[in-house]
């Protein structure tokens, strides 16, 4: 076989392999079709009414039932869908422009934010993490190949992946997952999608979860006055880092 | 100006001893990885806080190595300077090979292998760096496969056409990796500095590593070489140095200078193992020690001392590339600003990171293979000219 030959059949090749490659994904039906109600689906966490019940951990027992979320308590591996976390003063914390009026020792639920600008979205090499109409961010873990660079690209650190296999799953139905790839919260949207709660906001006594349609923060303060009452400070209603541009749509009131 | 280019014979015990233990090391990466693959990830030194290792800190030294070993190519294909021309051929085989070596560490690494060779070609993101990178590296080394035949066939305008598109390629590759950490959210990640200072760094180490395997090969196969061609090397690496310290320099000083940034400054210069390799491994041996040795007028022409220097940059800038990738993940991104985040079931706060048994076989095994490859080509294909003669006169381009 001459040169010119080898390099009419490599370049072919490879050509052809890129244009099918392409030509599959463009022809490929694009994700979540289905429309939904009214705008962006958004959570408040009341955390005055959460801090009345210290210890208690009913959303999280809740979330990781209905999820089947495994956490054999290793820190260094298991998967939090939503945690518990204890805030402490740094040593010479607080800078200039610091406005937080978060107290010490407070404790503060933690889950994905399901940002408007999701960037575990933007960067996710096989869009396995991608935004639903509704808002909501989820994976699909039938098609994340494990790259973790979701991992590295949330500033919430909300997001998490199997590095084993877990023997124990909580057996309610709900897909397993095999080691090797990357999950966060998916607000419930199984059950949204059936007109029920979140199962964190069910299992809540304290009634201090909401999740529902939330455009805006302008929303979500009118929301939290309606849900709790006119005591509620509007100017309580904050959200974790909104300077970082991921227009988080996880709210809290007294943070 | 006529020059020769041969095969090695490859028949002594040597030869195949070497060959053996390149084949060892790549069976006990092979073996490694299977074992990654069948228990999860959990059984290298990841965790939650920190999902990237030493196969990532491996993938984008490899990289850099890669983009180094270009430029030695580039001074024959781009630049016309006829007298590195003997350096062309290998110079091209190993950059395609470290490029090699650098998507073998990215596959690795991967939680899912098995969907790696399908999905992201199927539901490309153009958004990800990650989905921009692939491609980069792809053609990378597409472009050097032709090069490679350019040069074997003695094509000459056709090497000047695509020594330059690899060199420009070259700089997009490595822009590009430099990209995934420097448009990171991360606090000690986000630089757009990050990629033109990843470039400086890749020149300097594959420049290093390129005077080290020179010299050692032509001694080890019996060839000549003339001195003031590493001299002048080595002069080049100089200022690559040069370049690398001052982007280590602006970088870590606007850290400190900022005051929002200054709490993450002190973790990545007095925080931990981390920083004494910044301090002693990138700093004073891959930095201050080569540069005196290449900037003095008595050491920087004794080809011992310029291996001996050019073999501190090859650590040194791996000590970078750990720098670059490690600190970053360990030091927990700000969600209070002036508070900490602590917790008893999860890590919160500043972590450690320790690399397993199962990613160092990862790494030597990756290692391993290109090393097999590369010994191989040099018994299978003419990369190793006859001698290497400097011009004499001041007329040093074709």
């Amino acid at each position: 076989m001459k040169r010119r030959d080898v390099l009419k059949v490599v370049g072919g090749t490879f050509l052809t392999g890129t244009s099918c490659a392409y030509a599959v994904q463009w022809l490929a039906p694009s994700r979540e079709s289905r429309s939904f109600e009214g705008t962006k689906k958004g959570m408040i966490i009341h955390l005055d009414e959460c801090r009345k019940n210290p210890g208690c951990r009913d959303c999280i027992d809740a979330c990781h039932a209905e999820n089947g979320v495994a956490s054999p308590e290793d820190k260094r591996w298991d998967v939090h869908w939503i945690r518990k976390v204890q805030l402490k003063k740094k040593p010479g914390g607080g800078h200039a422009g610091d406005d937080s009026e978060t107290t010490e020792g407070q404790s503060i639920l933690l889950l994905c934010n399901h940002c408007d600008n999701p960037p575990c979205a933007q960067v996710c090499p096989v869009q396995a993490t991608f935004k639903r109409e509704d808002g909501i961010v989820v994976v699909d873990h039938h098609r994340c190949i494990g790259c973790r660079y979701c991992m590295i690209a949330c500033p919430y650190n909300a997001r998490f992946f199997n590095f084993r296999d877990h023997e124990e799953w909580p057996a309610n139905g709900r897909p397993k997952r095999s080691h090797g790839v990357a999950e966060a919260c998916t607000l419930c949207a199984h059950r949204l999608d059936a007109g029920e709660k979140p199962a964190c906001v069910e299992a809540c006594k304290q009634g201090a979860i909401l999740v529902d349609h939330i455009e805006n923060e302008t929303d979500a303060k009118k929301l939290a006055k309606a849900t709790w009452g006119g005591g509620t400070d509007p100017m309580s209603v904050k959200r974790i880092r909104p300077d970082l541009g991921t227009d988080p749509k996880v709210y809290y009131v007294g943070l | 100006m006529e020059i020769k280019f041969e095969r090695i014979e490859g028949k002594t015990p040597p030869f195949y001893l070497l060959l053996l233990v390149f084949a060892a090391m790549a069976l006990g990466g092979l073996v490694a990885t299977w074992w990654a693959l069948q228990k999860g990830l959990a059984v290298t030194g990841m965790t939650t806080r920190v999902p990237w290792g030493v196969q990532i800190v491996m993938a984008v030294y490899y990289i850099g190595l890669s983009a180094g070993s270009l430029v030695i190519s580039g001074l024959y294909g781009v630049f016309g300077k006829i007298e590195y021309k003997p350096f062309a051929r290998l110079a091209v085989y190993m950059a395609m090979l470290f490029l090699i070596a650098g998507l073998l560490s990215i596959l690795t690494d991967q939680g899912r292998l098995d969907r790696v060779f399908v999905e992201p070609f199927v539901h490309f993101n153009l958004q990800s760096m990650f989905s921009i990178n692939p491609i980069l590296y792809n053609g990378h080394i597409l472009i050097c496969v032709i090069y490679l035949l350019a040069l074997f066939y003695e094509m000459k305008r056709t090497t000047t056409v695509v020594a330059t598109l690899a060199f420009g390629w070259a700089f997009c590759v490595h822009s590009g990796t430099g990209a995934i950490f420097g448009f990171g959210a991360r606090v000690l990640y986000e630089s757009p500095m990050l990629p033109a200072s990843f470039v400086a760094a890749a020149m300097a180490s594959g420049t290093a590593l390129m005077i080290v395997m020179i010299v050692g090969l032509f001694k080890a196969t019996g060839r000549h070489v003339d001195d003031a061609l590493i001299i002048w090397l080595g002069r080049f690496l100089a200022i690559c140095l040069l370049v690398v310290v001052y982007f280590l320099f602006v970088e870590n000083a606007y850290r400190v200078y900022v005051v929002e940034l200054r709490e993450a400054a002190i973790y990545y210069l007095a925080g931990g193992f981390h920083s004494f390799l910044f301090w002693v491994g990138l700093i004073l041996i891959g930095c201050c020690v080569p540069m005196l040795i290449l900037f003095h007028p008595r050491t920087g022409k004794s080809i011992r001392w310029l291996v001996f220097a050019s073999a501190l940059v090859v650590f040194g800038v791996l000590c970078e590339r750990y720098v670059i990738v490690i600190p970053g993940l360990t030091h927990p991104p700000e969600l209070f600003p002036g508070m900490e985040v602590v917790s008893a079931v999860t890590q919160e706060g500043p972590v450690s990171y320790y690399g397993s048994w199962v990613e160092l076989f990862q790494a030597l095994g990756v290692f391993g293979i290109i090393g097999f490859l590369f010994v191989v080509g040099l018994k299978v294909l003419r990369l190793l000219p006859t001698e290497a003669r400097a011009l004499q006169g001041g007329n040093n381009t074709a």
